[in-house]
């Protein structure tokens, strides 16, 4: 084992933080994305997640047969979950969601809703499973190449580059399509859209389907990458990716790329750090988020608002 | 959204009656009084639960209800409160003392989350609250004067006029004196004049502001009252479990008070009331059913949400 | 209220009631347990004694619970074969505590308005230390089988008896194993719940008083599963060896991303992680990671017979406690014996003077702080994919 010099210490750290942010990322794009057009924090997203990571499971033991579980399993596997997952987002926002917005119910009405249908996922993985952790057995192994006593694996960068195409895909979407500016557009201004002959309520869907989708994405490949899922992953991953939409900005997509990859990135500093320390790392990363809001609330990218409540 | 006529309308005119009001809730108090003469330990443990969780769900009805604000980490008075008791009689302290000690310190973590957070957006707010929920729970995991993750153990019992509190049935009515301590505390703010000042500052802010209302001490005031409820509450938890730890004050906990006073009905303290009493026995009735009754508790939020958003406890037209 | 949301309630609750019976009725699940959690599992009649047994049987340490009532259960049918104490049957009535302390003190409390006349059980440690004083209250005798904090011998009010080894026991087994290979800087890895953090407290402690480093004591929160900036930093402190004292999932993720991570110290597991799923998900950089263990029936000469019983019932293995669990019951049914009698304060006089009483995880005496005199634990080490004894 070669010694580790504080350079190499940092660029190894440097190297998990954006790992693990580029997985807040994702998770954090559909937050933002909802929260943009519906002013709703969906409690439930988490969990979305989470049930990504076990239908892309359900997928791979499906077709792992026969397509193996190697990279193809795995991209099938990615693809279908992506796809139900997608679909359960926008049976849920037109069963527990779109009817309070039509009554124009109060946020907190929205909030608690969310937090019913969070719980409702939570606990219904945890009967179907028992509770018990499930192994992601795949072929892949832990080579990769080193610099020194950096380690990057093969997975790690696979990974990496297929959050930022993701990415890509959600950006060009966004910005290129009809679709995507129906979303920005009823993200400025609901009503006027209606007049404008906006199809608001197909929009929000669609824009459940893609933030569902990505959250997906992100479970089974957290599946692959550490190898074990349980219904309980989708809590602190839900909260994680909340504080980084939050941090990028919410409502603001290319702020939730940056949040996401912010807070990977303090969260790996804070276990290295001598006066913080693993102990205290997410209260290091709450604080920072608290004197973010505090100083400046709309977050990194977010716009200034001179809107109070 | 009611659209039957007939017996329905008829009921609730009689119900709005204050006479029958009155006899109705003095037939409640006198049951709830003699209830333990006839039941065992277990339901006067569920019952005493369910007051533990009344007296929370208050204190937050006033934070959410009253003045609006959104608190997702109200668990961190109750854990000051509780560790505060619990550390404080460790060192020798009387119980009876702790309390105001306790509600102190609560009020300080009030304005300490609430003054510099007051002035942001509500679902910012939600989220500081919830952070520092969370961090009163992690240093209360990892400071050897609360005892680190096993938490305090051993909190001694206490004595009211030489009568040890120790049986459930003390509890019991401890608990119950507490909850109409708490009712009545509840009402009295309501009808004062930082009650209304709180409905104004719902209504329309600015124009409140306008009139001479500073909202940020207003609500901050809401916020400490909120906080020494939670206090008291945590103080007398303490020393029913005479242990406590971290994992009673995690996020689940905040979320299940709001869950309360959301469920009843915001703003209405009947609503707090059955929202707590919904929240405590509803896991109870359906223990048999294991991990299903989560699940049921889930979709049941969902349904109530979408059909009452406004929470289960009638809306009094006035 | 309107009638369509009156009609919406009235469904869901009435299908769920139809699922849940239909379910409960149909038979065994896998486990061999026809209802998971119900607390009125008891088939008592009036003249049985019956046994409170707190266990979680929801949540993420159901498998455990459900594995321990099992034995339990195994035991109290082979009681009963043989004609069962003085005369009468046992009987169990399970309380689910879900590893939660506020969960526990209600279960408790439904548990003594039953009338049970002794505990059995106890894993979490965390739900079991607020219980201990409401089962003294009623001087009912609580064998505890699982939960090894050792904040339970401090606070044990004088009922509570711990057959399994506790937290001070494993430590000395810790550093009795760290010394023998060779270590001299260790790293301590918890996740800041009762037990794994009593346990890592202790072990530092212990591993300091005999003259060592301890260069970094960590706590990694539940349901994480990056442990990379954690892997990082204990390459960076040139840690020989980590000791990880919490559960097997996050253990077996933690020795993944160790190994990923190119570490090549050793890798110490305490028995909350010994647990056959460990191998499996942790694969093969498992591979000679060492496991401190409660006495498993694998290893246990003495109980192949048990093993063989409880697969042909239950049909799967025993867990890590069943051994434990088994033996309580006929400890409890020993020392009633002896007493001639199910009062609390007899049996509990009776538990305290046992001497010798062969369980199958080994002789039982208890010390004056009523935990075993001689510690059970045990070393394995994962090697070709199994435990194996050291």
């Amino acid at each position: 084992m070669h010694a580790m010099t504080v350079f190499y210490i940092i660029i190894q750290q440097l190297v998990n933080g954006l790992i693990l942010g580029s997985f807040y990322s994702l998770v954090a794009l559909g937050y933002s994305m909802v929260y943009g057009i519906i002013k709703l924090l969906n409690f439930a997203h988490g969990d979305i997640y989470m049930v990504g990571a076990f239908v892309g499971f359900g997928a791979l033991g499906i077709f792992g047969g026969a397509l193996g579980i190697g990279w193809l399993g795995i991209t099938v596997a990615l693809v279908i979950s992506m796809v139900l997952v997608g679909l359960l987002g926008i049976v849920i926002h037109r069963v527990a969601y779109q009817p309070l917005l039509n009554k124009n119910a109060p946020r907190m009405s929205l909030l608690i809703t969310a937090v019913g249908v969070s719980f409702t996922l939570f606990n219904a993985v945890m009967v179907m499973t028992s509770g018990e952790y499930k192994a992601f057995t795949t072929s892949l192994g832990y080579d990769g190449i080193s610099v020194g006593p950096v380690n990057i694996t093969y997975t790690q960068i696979i990974m990496v580059v297929a959050t930022a195409v993701l990415m890509l895909c959600l950006y060009w979407f966004i910005n290129r399509t009809m679709y995507g500016k129906a979303m920005r557009a009823i993200a400025l201004d609901q009503d006027a859209c209606r007049l404008m002959g906006i199809n608001v309520t197909k929009t929000i869907s669609l824009t459940f389907f893609v933030g569902s989708a990505l959250a997906a994405a992100a479970g089974v490949m957290a599946g692959v990458y550490y190898g074990s899922i349980q219904f309980y992953m989708g809590f602190i991953i839900g909260l994680k990716a909340f504080t980084a939409a939050v941090i990028g900005g919410i409502g603001s997509i290319p702020g939730a790329m940056l949040g996401g990859l912010i807070l990977g990135l303090l969260e790996t500093a804070g276990t290295q750090l001598p006066f913080v320390g693993s102990a205290w790392k997410d209260v290091f990363t709450f604080g920072i988020l608290i004197l973010l809001l505090v100083t400046k609330p709309t977050g990194i990218l977010g716009k200034s608002e001179i809107e109070r409540m | 959204m009611s659209n039957s006529v007939g017996f329905k309308d008829r009921l609730s005119e009689r119900m709005k009656g204050k006479k029958t009001r009155t006899f109705l809730l003095t037939l409640l108090v006198v049951i709830v009084t003699l209830l333990p003469l006839g039941v065992n330990n277990y339901v006067e443990e569920v019952m005493t639960n369910t007051f533990f969780y009344i007296i929370l769900a208050l204190g937050l009805n006033i934070v959410i209800g009253y003045a609006g604000l959104v608190d997702l980490g109200y668990a961190a008075f109750f854990a000051v409160g509780a560790y505060t008791t619990g550390i404080l009689m460790k060192y020798g302290l009387n119980f009876w003392l702790t309390i105001p000690i306790a509600v102190i310190f609560c009020v300080i973590a009030g304005i300490i989350i609430g003054g510099p957070t007051l002035r942001l957006r509500s679902d910012y707010l939600a989220i500081v609250t919830l952070g520092f929920g969370e961090i009163t729970r992690i240093t209360a995991r990892n400071l050897k004067i609360t005892g680190g993750a096993s938490g305090l153990v051993g909190i001694q019992r206490p004595s009211i006029f030489g009568h040890k509190l120790y049986q459930i049935s003390d509890f019991y009515y401890t608990f119950f004196v507490l909850v109409i301590l708490a009712i009545i505390v509840s009402l009295r703010i309501y009808h004062s004049r930082l009650g209304r000042a709180w409905q104004y500052i719902r209504e329309d802010e600015d124009a409140a502001e306008a009139m001479g209302i500073d909202p940020v001490k207003t609500k901050l005031y809401a916020y400490m009252i909120g906080a020494a409820f939670g206090g008291v509450a945590g103080a007398f938890f303490a020393v029913k479990m005479t242990a406590i730890s971290p994992e009673t004050f995690a996020f689940t906990q905040s979320a299940m008070i709001l869950l309360a006073v959301i469920l009843g009905g915001m703003g209405k303290i009947p609503g707090a009331i059955l929202g707590a009493v919904f929240l405590v026995f509803f896991p109870e009735i359906f223990r048999e059913i294991g991990q299903m009754r989560m699940l049921l508790f889930g979709i049941l939020l969902v349904i109530i949400m979408v059909f009452r958003p406004q929470g289960l406890w009638p809306e009094r037209k006035n | 209220m309107s009638k369509k949301f009156l009609s919406m309630l009235a469904v869901t609750i009435l299908s769920f009631t139809v699922i849940v019976t239909g379910c409960g009725t149909q038979g065994s699940a896998p486990s061999g347990t026809s209802s998971n959690s119900s607390d009125t599992q008891s088939t008592a009649g009036s003249g049985d004694i019956k046994i409170g047994l707190p266990l979680p049987m929801t949540g993420s340490e159901a498998t455990y619970g459900k594995d321990m009532e099992n034995a339990i259960k195994m035991a109290v049918d082979e009681v009963n074969a043989k004609g069962g104490i003085n005369g009468k049957k046992l009987a169990t009535v399970t309380g689910d505590d879900a590893c939660d302390p506020q969960q526990a003190t209600a279960a408790a409390n439904k548990l003594v308005s039953e009338g049970v006349v002794a505990i059995v059980g106890g894993y979490c440690s965390g739900a079991v230390v607020p219980t201990l004083t409401i089962y003294n209250e009623k001087n009912l005798p609580f064998i505890v089988e699982a939960a090894n904090s050792s904040k339970i011998t401090d606070q044990n009010p004088g009922n509570t008896f711990q057959i399994n080894g506790t937290a001070v026991h494993q430590t000395q087994k810790a550093v009795e194993l760290f010394k023998k290979l060779g270590a001299k800087n260790v790293a301590i890895v918890e996740q800041g719940d009762a037990y794994s953090s009593d346990l890592a407290k202790q072990t530092e402690a212990a591993w300091k008083a005999a003259g060592n480093t301890v260069v970094s004591h960590d706590v990694t929160t539940k349901g994480e599963q990056d442990f990379s900036s954690l892997v990082t930093s204990l390459k960076s402190k040139n840690a020989d060896l980590v000791f990880w004292t919490a559960y097997y999932a996050d253990g077996a993720l933690l020795i993944k991303q160790l190994r990923q991570g190119g570490y090549k110290g050793s890798i110490v597991v305490g028995d909350g992680s010994s647990d056959p799923k460990l191998i499996q998900m942790a694969g093969a950089a498992g591979e000679g990671t060492y496991v401190l263990s409660p006495p498993v029936a694998e290893f246990l000469p003495s109980a192949k017979q048990f093993a063989d019983a409880y697969k042909a019932k239950f049909n799967q293995t025993p867990g890590a406690y069943a051994p434990l669990a088994y033996d309580g019951i006929n400890l409890l049914a020993d020392a009633m014996k002896r007493a001639g009698s199910t009062d609390g304060k007899a049996v509990i006089k009776a538990l305290t003077e046992t001497k010798d009483f062969p369980g199958l995880a080994g002789k039982v005496t208890f010390a004056p702080n009523k935990t075993l005199q001689e510690s059970n634990f045990i070393v394995l080490q994962i090697k070709n994919g199994q435990f194996v004894l050291q």
